[in-house]
């Protein structure tokens, strides 16, 4: 191992694959006639076998998934979720509206529903009225009408 | 192997879609290498799981920045690389590297150990990028360029690391290979 290998050759890049066919060829025959140079290609082939020797170790527990449950984002990262953020802005919307409206306001609103609300139900009732009124007269009619048809075919008259 | 790699490519352009069990299946084809690559770089097994499963979260949230599918292995052994040497920036404080004395070795002193355990102490002897080098060339097949690329340095330099961590390993494991009888 102490003898020098020619420069012109490139042993390390040989042994790890890194040179082309004609590089190939032309350094394995220089190999055979030049002592230096088997020498030093030989102990780098013996070094690289050793450390192929030495094999992979299994995992100790696999990688978790992207899928997996703890890449699913936290409760302080949710909020950042633009659904809960725009869900929560309108909430807090309404609930700002419902505090700073003015306090008079709700008074009046609440007349003026209790006032439609009267008038809606007084038309509902008129016209319920009404048509209970059409269905009676139109029921006193039918009787009168039947009961005239009644003493034409009998003979009979009402005492 | 071409069919893996065409499989791969499928994959990736699924999970680029959002395809979640896609990247899934990436992640277990992958991991493996991965872990490994990082234990003997970063030496210790929680670290490398931990990295590891950081380098695929990373992987999965950058994936769209791929430019080209073909190139996943060297683009995800490049994050994994940036994470170890991150953990191991943020273990030495000042910005130091480890670089143990090459000198010496296990040579003068072999013990009766067997080749991989020797082969395990001799990387030991290398410096963090050193040592980095040694672990995508000779685990992973990549070649210089992709190292480059990997790495973020010119092929000069990835050779220069990696001629220089073979010598070591060479005389490091002379004394041992001769008493396995290889």
């Amino acid at each position: 191992m102490s003898t020098t290998s020619c420069e012109q050759f490139d042993w390390k890049a040989y042994a790890l694959g890194e040179v082309n066919p004609a590089e190939r060829k032309a350094a394995e025959t220089h190999a055979k006639s030049c002592a230096a140079c088997h020498e030093e290609l030989a102990s780098l082939r013996v070094t690289l076998d050793a450390m192929a020797t030495l094999r992979d170790e299994e995992m100790p527990r696999r990688i978790a998934f992207v899928s997996d449950k703890v890449f699913e984002p936290r409760w302080y990262q949710r909020l950042w979720s633009p659904t809960f953020a725009g869900a929560m802005v309108l909430a807090a919307a309404i609930l700002v509206h419902g505090f700073v409206r003015p306090s008079g306001a709700s008074s009046i609103d609440q007349a003026q529903i209790d006032a439609a609300v009267a008038k809606a139900v007084a038309q509902s009732e008129a016209k319920h009225q009404e048509q209970m009124d059409e269905v009676v007269a139109a029921y006193d009619f039918l009787q009168k009408q039947f009961l005239r048809g009644y003493v034409q075919t009998t003979g009979l008259q009402r005492q | 192997m071409i069919f893996r790699e065409v499989e791969d490519r499928d994959l990736i352009a699924k999970a680029r879609k959002g395809d979640v069990e896609a990247y899934n299946l990436l992640v277990s084809r992958w991991d493996k290498r991965v872990f490994n690559y990082l234990l003997r770089l970063v030496r210790n097994r929680e670290d490398a799981l931990d990295v590891s499963q950081d380098v695929f979260l990373k992987a999965y949230q950058n994936l769209p920045k791929l430019d080209d599918a073909a190139k996943f292995s060297g683009w995800l052994f490049r994050i994994a690389h940036n994470e170890a040497f991150s953990l191991l920036r943020r273990r030495k404080p000042n910005g130091e590297l480890d670089r143990e004395p090459v000198a010496g070795g296990v040579e003068g002193r072999l013990l009766p150990l067997e080749l991989s355990l020797a082969v395990e102490s001799a990387l030991k002897l290398l410096s963090d990028d050193q040592r980095d080098a040694v672990l995508l060339k000779v685990y992973q097949g990549f070649k210089f360029d992709e190292m480059a690329e990997i790495l973020d340095c010119p092929v000069s330099t990835v050779k220069s690391r990696l001629y220089t961590a073979l010598d070591v390993l060479k005389t490091a494991l002379a004394p041992s290979v001769f008493k396995e009888g290889l």
